[in-house]
């Protein structure tokens, strides 16, 4: 067997670390550290590779100064260190490798567009009250920017609850992208759901789901009314997943699972294994 | 300092079961002085291969592999061929085709299909087995495909105690499940992972109890607490702390509802 080069082991390395479940990025950092030849390996790689995953993640922080939470995401990221608030009209400094909020400033001129903002601080408002009925765990940060002539709201939405002393963790992360005329018409969406579950007492158990969905809305020139009608259609959407995920969950249990493996044999009742051999069909009584 | 092999099972742990080959092949490229240890505790899906002078399917496992070849339990052949290759001695060959012989039916009454395969080797005091089981179904229900594997390991290491007319037995099991289906709604939904359990008894050995018996026994029952608890965590816990991450029901609707229900058990407490 070839030796491996350092650049494979750095690509081996930033696999795993990009692979952790949800809230278990620490535990994978300390592993792969213990594993790697040489500690310093990841240092040119582990800024890019934090910042890869930290806003893959969708990673919620308490907004400076301000009673909400924001995400930090690539959608919203400026630079390396600094990301959009947009609600809290702020710019948040935020170290990868610490995962911690070091500082704010107030966003500047162009970071914030200001002739959509009208339309991204209604859908703010209307997916705040979605986020609030629906995910107790989550929050959720609205975009807001010109394309073309095409106003395109981003809603990004992130629900975790890290659970370590019971052995799971878990988090549903969607993005809706929300494309249309100021004037009112059709509103475009496009969304990614995707849900990750890890149960790992005793074991490695997880869930994964990764969908992309395409919808159409009907906007008007009113901001308010156009946030109403893309947030009732992105609740229409992730509740129908929500229902066929609990749905096939039983359908699962109840074809899938109990066509592998039997509760108990056909006869009902556990083997008496010293006369097992008289359970063989057509065996030593010769075949039918 | 932490032992690096108990930080490479934990990285196991934690990375996604549906690419556990993949993981596995890059842990070892990582830590390659510790390529015996991983490849024989990191339990992989097992692998078919047919066996054409029996013309039976067997499984593949660390146990069975002598270098690049694989041992068939059924004509005790390595393939590709090897001299010398690792071998049960006679008296466990006995035992292991008997054993092979009694999971093949376990195998039929439980799983009503699949592949099994039991390989055993010969310990300072007593001998070891593993009994392999393999399972896929593929079907198709109202336009909904599922597909699903279920992978047994179950590891025993057996202590004979000729005095008490006994033996020791010490099980390890895992299973591997996985379970995928696809609808409109929801795209592709994968559950994959493992458990594993343990168990110890000591047990006679009699006309009726042999070994075959005795380890049987033990892995029936395992298999009935490890088939139970897979159904609770993968169906049941999973489910759990996704309805944790986002409710059907609307918070507004869930409070009228404790309202209420506070209200009739006030009520009904109050007679």
């Amino acid at each position: 067997m070839g030796d491996v080069s350092n650049e494979d082991i750095v690509e081996i390395v930033t696999g795993f670390l990009l692979n952790s479940p949800p809230g278990e990025f620490i535990e994978v950092v300390t592993d792969v550290r213990g594993l790697l030849p040489n500690d310093s390996l990841l240092n040119s790689s582990a800024p890019a590779t934090f910042r890869a995953y930290n806003t893959d993640q969708y990673l919620e922080v308490q907004a400076p100064g301000a009673s909400h939470k924001v995400l930090i995401t690539s959608e919203g990221e400026i630079n390396n260190n600094e990301y959009l608030d947009p609600r809290g009209n702020q710019v948040i400094q935020f170290d990868h490798i610490r995962q911690e909020v070091t500082g704010s400033r107030p966003a500047s001129g162009n970071e914030i567009d200001h002739d959509v903002e009208q339309f991204r601080s209604a859908f703010d408002n209307a997916a705040q009250a979605y986020v609030s009925e629906h995910y107790q765990a989550g929050a959720v940060t609205v975009y807001g920017k010109k394309e073309g002539g095409s106003v395109v709201i981003t809603v990004c939405l992130s629900s975790y609850r890290f659970n370590p002393s019971n052995y799971w963790n878990g988090r549903w992360r969607s993005q809706w992208t929300c494309k249309f005329s100021s004037g009112g018409g059709n509103i475009n969406l496009s969304g990614q759901i995707r849900v990750n579950v890890h149960y790992y007492e005793d074991g490695n158990v997880q869930l994964t789901t990764d969908t992309s969905k395409s919808l159409t809305a009907t906007g008007t020139s009113q901001a308010a009314a156009s946030a109403t009608a893309a947030i009732n259609a992105i609740k229409k959407s992730e509740q129908d997943f929500h229902a066929k995920l609990e749905s096939s969950y039983n359908t699962l249990s109840d074809t899938t699972f109990k066509a592998l493996r039997r509760v108990l044999p056909v006869m009902k009742t556990k083997i008496d294994w010293p006369k097992i051999q008289v359970y063989k069909v057509g065996g030593d009584l010769g075949k039918q | 300092m932490t032992d690096q092999l108990d930080l490479a099972l934990d990285l196991m742990r934690r990375m996604p079961p549906s690419k556990i080959e993949d993981n596995l092949a890059g842990l070892i490229d990582l830590v390659p002085n510790l390529t015996e240890e991983l490849l024989s505790m990191v339990d992989q899906p097992l692998k078919v291969a047919h066996d054409s002078s029996a013309k039976r399917d067997y499984l593949l496992c660390d146990y069975n592999r002598d270098g690049d070849s694989y041992r068939s339990p059924w004509s005790n052949k390595y393939d590709p061929p090897i001299s010398g290759g690792a071998q049960p001695s006679a008296k466990l060959r006995d035992l292991e085709v008997k054993a092979n012989d009694a999971f093949d039916v376990y195998r039929d009454l439980y799983f009503e299909g699949g592949v099994s395969s039991v390989y055993c080797w010969d310990l300072e005091n007593g001998f070891a087995s593993v009994i392999l089981i393999k399972k896929s179904q593929d079907t198709t229900k109202k336009n909904q495909p599922m597909k699903g594997t279920w992978d047994s390991i179950h590891v025993v290491e057996v202590t004979p105690d000729p005095k008490n007319g006994q033996g020791q037995y010490k099980l390890t099991s895992t299973v591997m499940l996985f379970i995928e289906t696809q609808t409109p709604e929801t795209g592709r939904i994968t559950l994959a992972g493992s458990l594993t359990r343990q168990d110890a008894k000591n047990l006679k050995i009699n006309k009726d109890w042999n070994h075959v018996a005795n380890i049987g026994k033990m892995v029936e029952d395992m298999e009935f607490r490890l088939r139970q608890t897979l159904e609770t965590i993968y169906f049941g816990k999973t489910k759990d702390i996704v309805n944790n991450l986002r409710t059907t029901v609307g918070m507004q609707q869930l409070n009228h509802q404790n309202a209420l229900q506070a209200q009739i058990k006030q009520s009904v407490g109050q007679k």
